[in-house]
């Protein structure tokens, strides 16, 4: 099983959505809230999403080595299945 | 039915200064700039901030509260032609700033 | 000024702005009550209603890209999802908020 991570804010509807979906699916994943990290934490978090090619929305999900930015279901399962 | 209000003695209008006027109550905004003196809502299109209290660079008039940018001229948002400050026409007649305003 | 009282004032102030965008309150109402209350915490917290689901950044500049409704600096992005960012605005005729799509602006098909 690949291993899930998903970078969140607390205040957005679609970073719980993300989390509801793959509890749904009964993928495990890890969670980090980003607005609850210290500002060394939140610099390093916000590096990895930029060098991954994405901006400061959320939510940003680790599929394996491949991520994606947004609650997309559809990529999601993509992701989740690619060899 | 529009009026002519009177909003300001033309002298004190600085170049490049905003300037609040309450005529009969109504909130404007008055800019010199580039020679002409300019009146509009003094309230922004987005959160209804003060506008005297922004800044003015050129043409452009950046609300203090969000930096919402719009042009003096015509009231647009630079960032999106659908909104718009209301903007009154001026008259100037013996020394005095008039707008004129549908009441 | 309660985060109630806040969330009705936003409503207020924003459905004019993203009426003459194109946009509208989304029809989910439980989720539009969510998104509102965020960004009234939020703006209690820094004075300004940011979007809930973007990271701020130290630049003023960038912030500003980001206070509700942020439909204005982000328009070819939020007009191919068809919604903003957070989805607390939609198309007008968007009648099903569920089943848009949230995308990046790099996957914006061209």
């Amino acid at each position: 099983m690949k291993k899930v991570t998903i970078y969140a804010l607390s205040t957005c509807l679609w970073c719980k959505k993300t989390k509801k979906y793959f509890e749904d699916r009964k993928v495990a994943f890890e969670a980090v809230d980003y607005d609850k990290q210290d500002e060394a934490r939140q610099e390093e978090l916000m590096a990895e999403m930029r060098a991954a090619g994405g901006t400061g929305s959320f939510p940003f999900v680790k599929i394996g080595g491949a991520s994606t930015q947004g609650y997309d279901p559809e990529e999601f399962e993509k992701l989740l299945n690619d060899k | 039915m529009t009026e002519l209000l009177e909003a300001a003695e033309l002298e004190k209008l600085e170049e490049g200064r905003l300037r609040p006027a309450w005529p009969r109550g109504l909130p404007v905004l008055l800019v010199k700039t580039g020679g002409a003196v300019y009146a509009l809502e003094n309230r922004c299109a987005h959160m209804g901030c003060p506008l005297a209290a922004g800044s003015l660079d050129g043409y452009t008039l950046q609300c203090p509260c969000h930096d919402w940018r719009f042009d003096v001229r015509d009231g647009s948002f630079l960032d999106a032609p659908e909104l718009r400050l209301r903007t009154y026409a001026v008259v100037i007649q013996d020394g005095k700033v008039f707008i004129k305003a549908d009441l | 000024m309660s985060i109630a009282a806040r969330k009705k004032a936003l409503r207020f102030l924003f459905e004019p702005v993203v009426d003459k965008l194109g946009y509208k309150f989304t029809p989910a109402e439980e989720d539009a009550d969510f998104l509102l209350e965020q960004e009234a915490i939020i703006e209690a917290e820094t004075g300004m209603p940011y979007c809930p689901c973007q990271a701020r950044a130290k630049d003023r500049a960038e912030n500003m890209r980001m206070v509700c409704p942020c439909i204005p600096f982000h328009r070819a992005h939020y007009d191919a999802m068809r919604r903003c960012w957070c989805g607390l605005f939609v198309h007008k005729d968007v009648t099903d908020p569920d089943k848009l799509r949230q995308f990046p602006e790099a996957k914006m098909k061209k």
